[in-house]
């Protein structure tokens, strides 16, 4: 077996742990490359940067275990700059995973919260909690919020919570903020909120579903769009809040390049065995 | 069965309607509360998978079937959550359970896909004819632009993969989503005429249908 044989042969464990080494290297031991921002990222942030103080804006939290690592660090740098803004947040989720990880990611925006800003439950934000029925869901919650829900996420009934006092469809939020993960719920925002309401939505996705939403932002139907870890990178970037998703960031670019060196090998090592035998 | 399906179609003719036009409170407040009845099934459904999938694990034990010993985990984990949870969700062990167990899990299964995707594009991603070879441009010119560092290494990257997103894929991605959308629309139509009864627990044979 010629040279070029074994190595378009490679036990792919050697890929698995070269690739292993690309994405720990960095995370372990940080390493600060240049970055761009990306004009989706830098769109969705001047759009929550442009929310006027003293608004509601909805949140969606659809971040799971799979994709709070991605989108986590993005929302909480969200959450913090809102509040930062005297923007008030009505959270809910449309799966109980999700649900769990909002409540998370609230928490730990509480914690990194610069000292002075008013963030007391119940008045700057709320979380509503889970939200059955998937897209209906989402309807029935833009149409009428007290149809599908009593209370909030902590049980407080919501007649009770001084943020939701008058906050009873849709037409109370200047904005919907969707942090969709992959559940690939994006659209239903659209359909339920912008489409018949006509309020302005950002949205966030993983980076392998960014193309999906292209059309809706080209149709000016998103304003915006975080994409994965980079986007939760340029947020918290944006912000001057760095990070996990910075470093997260910088070991997508060893793993992106180690990929792209493979691929090229592999078409070279290609190449070169065709030419031997002919092809 | 013409009830079904006659109760079918004015629910979705009353949704439809509602969104494009203005409606009477009436109409309103019927949808209101039909999609509340939406949430209030879609959350009962959930315990009823689990309800189901436990028997199945239960069941499974039971009779000593292939790899049994897996459905102990399942049953363990379960009862062990359940009667956390069902205290509290915001129970501290149940919280632990969660954030140590769950969420390691279901972080590392997704991040196994950067490993797989390397050593499949490794082995299969080859110019092996034209269109090969365009579709591996493409693939790298989108990956560095999409790669933090891959703007400042080869800036052009930048221009190129947003007119290949906005372009040639958001051009292919709003084909889908019309297509998609037309496709939900003509079911619809076969729903609303009672010509499909999938909903309704019906399988019809095709074969023979004119």
């Amino acid at each position: 077996m010629s040279i070029v044989d074994k190595l378009l042969d490679m036990d792919q464990r050697i890929i698995y742990a070269l690739m292993f080494i690309a994405l720990a290297f960095p995370i372990l031991f940080p390493v600060m490359l240049p970055m761009d921002i990306q004009d989706y990222s830098r769109q969705a942030f001047d759009f929550a940067d442009g929310i006027q103080a003293g608004s509601i804006v909805i949140v969606e939290g659809g971040l799971t275990a799979a994709t709070y690592p991605q989108g986590g660090p993005g929302l909480v740098a969200q959450i913090v700059h809102m509040l930062s803004n005297d923007v008030k947040l009505v959270f809910f989720s449309l799966g109980t995973e999700q649900n769990v990880w909002t409540a998370t990611a609230i928490e730990a925006a509480l914690d990194k919260l610069p000292a002075g800003v008013s963030a007391e439950n119940g008045v700057d934000w709320v979380h509503l909690g889970y939200v059955p029925g998937q897209e209906s869901g989402v309807a029935a919650l833009a149409n009428n919020i007290r149809s599908v829900l009593n209370v909030d996420y902590f049980g407080t009934p919501l007649n009770s919570i001084t943020l939701m006092d008058g906050v009873n469809d849709a037409t109370a939020f200047a904005a919907v903020l969707w942090w969709g993960g992959s559940e690939g719920s994006i659209p239903w925002g659209v359909r339920q909120f912008v489409t018949p309401f006509g309020i302005p939505m950002t949205g966030m996705c993983t980076t392998n579903e960014v193309p999906n939403y292209t059309p809706y932002i080209n149709a000016g139907q998103l304003q915006g769009l975080i994409g994965g870890v980079r986007g939760s990178a340029e947020y918290e970037y944006l912000i001057k809040m760095p990070g996990p998703a910075l470093g997260q960031a910088m070991a997508t670019n060893f793993g992106g390049l180690l990929w792209a060196v493979l691929v090229i090998l592999g078409n070279i090592l290609y190449f070169v065995k065709r030419t031997q035998e002919g092809g | 069965m013409q009830i079904p399906i006659i109760i079918t179609s004015v629910a979705g003719i009353l949704m439809i309607l509602e969104y494009f036009f203005p409606m009477p409170d009436a109409v309103t407040g019927f949808n209101v509360t039909l999609r509340s009845f939406v949430a209030i099934i879609s959350a009962a459904a959930l315990i009823l998978g689990t309800v189901v999938l436990s028997i199945f694990h239960v069941r499974k034990v039971g009779e000593r079937k292939s790899e049994w010993m897996y459905s102990i985990v399942y049953v363990v984990s379960f009862v062990a959550t359940a009667l956390l949870g069902l205290g509290s969700v915001r129970n501290e062990i149940f919280l632990w359970i969660y954030s140590n167990m769950t969420s390691p899990i279901g972080a590392a299964l997704y991040s196994l896909t950067a490993f797989y995707i390397t050593s499949a594009a490794y082995r299969v991603f080859r110019a092996r004819n034209w269109s090969a070879g365009v579709l591996l441009v493409c693939s790298f010119i989108v990956l560095l632009m999409l790669i933090p560092i891959g703007a400042i290494l080869l800036p052009p990257v930048v221009p190129i993969g947003s007119w290949l997103r906005n372009y040639p894929s958001g051009a292919g991605f709003r084909g889908m989503i019309i297509g998609t959308s037309l496709g939900v629309m003509g079911l619809g139509v076969r729903v609303f005429a009672g010509r499909q009864k999938e909903h309704l627990g019906i399988r019809e044979e095709k074969v023979g249908e004119q």
